[in-house]
């Protein structure tokens, strides 16, 4: 039994002794008996990538387990002879056989299906991950089926994909944001290499920061969400990037109608270390229609990645990523936003059973506005920085115990915003919004335990100690909510560092999988999650520029209870895979606005604040093909959320922005000869619900609407079409690089599809107001007409 | 002032494609609206009723002609007011003090609306304004690019003192050849002292003239509820349909009862140039 060297500071030693000791006490109670451990890696044959989720089964045994985010797992049986099976989408099953007499450290390395040109024909027989694995609710994206789909302007993008998947909502087109089972956009936790990322899209969510080049792994947790996850209420996405091809070097790259980019990957150290940088920025500005020469939109991302594997003890990652977003209009108005982070991370085997993730990282979100006038020229800049430690642990006991266990610290520093005068002739004042301050603590611990053949539970606790911290002057009201004439009454000084509040909240996770039969299963789960970093947003779209705000003495809390339970099914040898989930959740102070809150560079935002209780229901089924040369899913969900917030529609319950009651993906790729795979996906969705008037009256000169409920009316229903071609023709023997060129068509039926209805007194097309000027005029916002595009993808 | 970027980022980047729906809406519910202005200036005392309609109704909005009215201020003096008492036929609707009246800097007003049995009421305090102390013009050279009226692109400048340190707010109000203006039908023009400095030196008129045009500004003083009643119907007449900025709502009010609009005493200044080349 080794020790980690790093001598801890005082809020980790507590945590540290906690796992010490659980770790101690299992291993004594494990010595006893005659049992030894296979472990290792699963990688990819043709560059050394680890793969995550693989699963490890013993036909003999009727057990198994699956690779861990780092590719690793261990498995410790009595001595003997076994057969082993690993089994992965897009990679042929491997077995293996291993005489296992004492401790054996044994590497397995995949031969990935894309890799092999023929047609795949099934001969082995597949695990039923769907069935079999105990995590329900949980959505992992195929990057290969992905690529062969269709893509807006030819950039894939996972985000897309994730709002097609079952219990997923989106606000509309060309936005990044999505709702998870009734949760709303910033209850979504988004890590790429474990690093969070605050606003995921870019240009307004026309696309995401993630380029699909460089991602390995993206995983969806919707409910059922394990205890070493927590700080948001829905969901986690987890995106990992690749590590870097270590046996050879390769340049990937794409020219593309709307960006352009490249990616280099190659080894340091063969088979030991390997690097990989990638770099996409976009040019064209095609959507804008102003007539402003001056006008400048772009967006980059680059991802960089080293790392060093020399043997299974001790691994070291470490993982950049940069985006930006730039607006500039003429020479008057500019906004830029970007996230940047990076992560270290130490894997360390302490022995062959107990694996260690150690994680330092360092996440930075920052926007500025900026209008250039003589009279109203302002600049404004905003950012918010976090600072994470993460010691995440596996022990795994046996095949019938996986225990984790860990801890996580995390400080972060919000700037909300300084607005300074950027001429001499500006009428602005320097205003600072002030700081604030978190430090926000994770312990956890849960066991995997299999108690008989059919079933199989997961139970687990997570402790959250959230602090508020100084420095920052924290104001009392005489009504903290009145926010149209907010009255102080004193202000209280807190130094840095000196607690302010804190919440400490307990969260239960449990889940359980009971086995049917062959092929067939029923999962329940149970989770309560807490959320102490929110972000109020104003609409329905986040924009950058809606601040996020820690829990504080006015802003409490989110928390949610979610059970679920689910009906998986697989068909055809398991190249079919069906799964049937219904969702119960009920969520307790979610944020909102008040009526008419003023969110800008206001120094009594907390008067603005309002909590109250949202529930959502609802009921997804899934369809999914695997195999063959057609392959896809068909999802379909229903569901209902509806929230009741004192201070808002007059405290009466409204549906939620993102209350589509019913929605239905299709999704197919086609891969009908050597050269040619086709792609089309199909999205319906009921209309979101929208604010708009029931009356109206005229005041002075002007006409405004009389509004009477939030969300009361509906905006038509939403469906698209979208379809690709990819053509991959003969490879050139005289050159060495590949190129496919990828056909595709956005919309295909050139649907007006609405994204907001805004009212107006009615005029004419050049703006003037037609007749008396009292009548008025429902306008619909549309945005994509048919998009048609092509790609040029280079392979090296 | 802090809504115009939104209103810009909107308007640039989503002017893309919008098109007319029709609204398929329930009959809405009648509300009494009252628009009243209390103000230290003869001539600019009134109290207009009406009742709201339906969305898609035609039409100025049906008024209210038979309606018991008076104001009272914070010494106990009450004046009726009466409708339409020079029976012209663009007042209807409008009611005016019965004995001349002239509201004063720092009293509190009180109106009392009577219809049909229903009382409507409101308060509102006299706040002193800042007075105007000097104006100017010149050209403005990106209005004269692209005039949106012909020919129209002279700013007038203001010029004037603040008056420190209390809290205040103001209502500008733009007059072109004695005819109120409006750059966009939907501005509204309102301010706070957070954003301005200490004194207002030379900020541009929204409105634009032409040489030989008489430009006037009023500055009317708003008291802090009139100043939120004017923002949030400045973002309800701007609103996106909730998608970047909030859903709309009703602007805050001080009127009883669930009547909508606005009972305003302001103090007011004013002064007038004539614009030449």
């Amino acid at each position: 039994m080794s020790e980690t060297q790093n001598q801890p500071n005082y809020p980790m030693i507590r945590s540290f002794s906690l796992s010490f000791a659980v770790f101690f006490l299992i291993s004594v109670v494990a010595l006893g008996q005659e049992k030894v451990t296979l472990n290792g890696y699963v990688r990819d044959v043709s560059n050394g990538e680890e793969l995550i989720g693989v699963t490890v089964y013993i036909p003999k045994l009727s057990a198994g387990t699956v690779t861990n985010p780092y590719g690793f797992f261990s498995l410790t049986l009595p001595k003997g002879t076994y057969e082993i099976q690993f089994s992965y989408v897009g990679y042929s099953v491997q077995t293996i056989t291993v005489d296992l007499q004492g401790d054996v450290e044994r590497n397995v390395d995949m031969l990935s299906e894309t890799t092999v040109m023929q047609e795949v024909t099934v001969t082995d027989k597949r695990v039923d991950e769907n069935v079999v694995s105990l995590q329900m609710s949980k959505n992992t994206l195929d990057m290969n089926r992905v690529r062969k789909l269709p893509a807006l302007f030819g950039e894939v993008d996972i985000i897309k994909n994730i709002q097609m998947l079952p219990g997923v909502i989106t606000a509309g087109e060309g936005t990044s944001s999505f709702y998870v089972r009734g949760g709303s956009a910033d209850q979504n936790l988004i890590l790429i290499d474990e690093a969070p990322i605050y606003d995921p899209s870019h240009l307004f969510g026309l696309f995401s920061v993630f380029n699909a080049d460089v991602i390995k792994d993206s995983e969806l947790y919707k409910g059922g969400i394990p205890s070493r996850f927590g700080g948001r209420l829905s969901s986690i996405l987890e995106v990992r990037t690749k590590d870097g091809n270590n046996k050879k070097l390769g340049v990937t790259g794409g020219i593309g109608t709307m960006a352009s980019r490249i990616m280099v990957e190659g080894p340091l150290v063969k088979d030991k270390a390997s690097f990989i940088v990638s770099a996409r920025r976009s040019y064209v500005d095609l959507f804008l229609k102003a007539a402003n020469n001056d006008n400048l939109v772009h967006f980059y991302d680059v991802n960089a990645k080293v790392n060093w594997k020399g043997n299974n003890n001790n691994r070291f990652f470490a993982a950049f990523y940069s985006g930006r977003d730039v607006f500039n209009f003429g020479n008057q108005f500019g906004f830029a936003w970007g996230n940047r982070t990076a992560t270290f991370r130490w894997n360390h085997l302490f022995n062959e059973r107990l694996f260690s993730n150690t994680s330092v990282i360092l996440s930075n979100f920052d926007y500025k506005l900026e209008l250039k006038d003589p009279v109203q020229g302002f600049k404004w800049t905003s950012n918010l920085e976090e600072l994470s430690v993460k010691n995440d642990l596996s022990y795994f006991i046996n095949t019938n115990n996986d225990l984790t266990f860990g801890y996580h610290i995390t400080g972060r520093r919000f700037s909300p915003g300084r607005i300074a005068p950027n001429t001499d002739g500006s009428m602005f004042e320097e205003v600072n919004l002030q700081k604030m301050y978190a430090l926000d603590h994770g312990i956890y611990i849960s066991n995997q335990q299999r108690l008989t053949d059919r079933i199989t539970l997961d139970y687990g606790l997570r402790l959250s100690i959230f602090q508020n911290l100084g420095a920052t002057d924290i104001y009392q009201y005489t009504d903290p909510q009145d926010n149209s004439r907010p009255v102080r009454t004193d202000t209280l000084h807190y130094g840095a560092w000196e607690n302010i509040k804190t919440y400490v909240n307990l969260e239960p996770r449990a889940a359980a999988r009971y086995m049917l039969g062959e092929g067939q299963s029923v999962k329940v789960s149970y989770n309560r999650m807490v959320q102490n970093t929110h972000l109020i947003a104003a609409g329905t779209v986040p924009v950058p520029f809606n601040t996020w705000n820690p829990s504080s003495p006015y802003l409490k809390p989110q928390l949610a209870d979610q059970v679920a339970a689910g009906y998986f099914r697989n068909f055809k040898d398991n190249t079919l895979e069906f799964s049937a989930e219904a969702y119960y959740k009920s969520m307790k102070d979610v944020t909102d606005f008040a009526d008419n809150a003023d969110i800008f560079f206001n120094q009594d935002l907390s008067t603005e604040f309002r909590q109250g209780k949202s529930w959502s229901y609802g009921l997804e089924l899934l369809l999914n093909k695997k195999e063959g040369r057609l392959t896809g899913s068909v999802g379909y969900t229903w569901s209902k959320t509806m929230r009741k917030i004192p201070g808002v529609n007059q405290g009466q319950e409204f549906p939620a922005n993102y209350d589509r009651r019913n929605v239905v993906n299709i999704q197919a790729a086609y891969d009908y000869n050597a050269r040619w795979t086709f792609g089309a996906t199909f999205s319906y969705s009921t209309g979101r619900p929208i604010t708009l008037a029931e009356g109206k009256y005229q005041y002075q000169s002007y006409n405004p609407d009389i509004i009477t409920s939030r969300n009361g009316y509906r905006l038509p229903d939403f469906h698209r079409l979208d379809l690709s071609a990819t053509y991959s023709p003969k490879k050139n023997d005289a050159r060495r690089w590949k190129g496919t060129w990828v056909f595709a068509v956005y919309n295909a039926y050139n649907r007006q599809n609405p994204f907001s209805i805004y009212t107006r007194v009615t005029k004419n097309k050049d703006g003037d107001t037609i007749g008396d000027g009292y009548t008025k005029e429902a306008r619909m916002i549309y945005l994509f007409p048919i998009l048609p595009s092509i790609t040029y993808n280079i392979k090296f | 002032m802090k809504n115009i970027f939104f209103i810009l980022l909107f308007a640039v980047v989503f002017a893309s494609c919008d098109r007319p729906i029709h609204l398929n809406l329930n009959e809405s519910q009648v509300r009494v609206i009252i628009e009243g202005q209390v103000t230290n200036r003869p001539g600019y005392q009134y109290v207009k009723l009406s009742r709201s309609v339906d969305f898609y109704q035609t039409g100025a909005l049906p008024k209210i002609t038979n309606a018991t009215v008076s104001v009272k201020d914070s010494d106990g003096n009450e004046v009726m007011f009466i409708h339409n008492p020079n029976n012209k036929a663009d007042s209807i609707g409008y009611y005016l003090p019965q004995t001349p009246f002239l509201g004063v800097i720092g009293k509190d007003y009180h109106l009392r609306v009577d219809v049909d049995g229903e009382i409507y009421e409101a308060d509102d305090h006299l706040y002193p304004v800042t007075s105007v102390d000097s104006l100017a013009y010149r050209i403005d050279d990106d209005e004269k690019d692209d005039p949106k009226t012909a020919n129209k692109f002279y700013e007038v400048l203001i010029y004037a003192k603040e008056p420190h340190p209390s809290k205040d707010y103001y209502l500008f109000k733009f007059y072109r050849n004695d005819s109120l203006k409006l750059y966009n039908d939907t501005d509204i023009y309102y301010t706070d002292d957070e954003a301005l400095g200490e004194s207002i030196n030379g900020i541009s008129t929204p409105i634009f003239y032409a040489p030989g045009d008489k430009a006037t500004i009023e500055a009317y003083s708003l008291s802090r509820s009139g100043y939120v009643f004017y923002d949030d119907l400045q973002k309800l007449l701007n609103n996106d349909g909730g998608m970047f900025n909030q859903p709309p709502a009703n602007s805050r009010t001080n009127l009883s009862n669930g009547a909508l609009g606005f009972f305003q005493a302001s103090a007011i200044n004013s002064a007038s140039i004539v614009v030449e080349q």
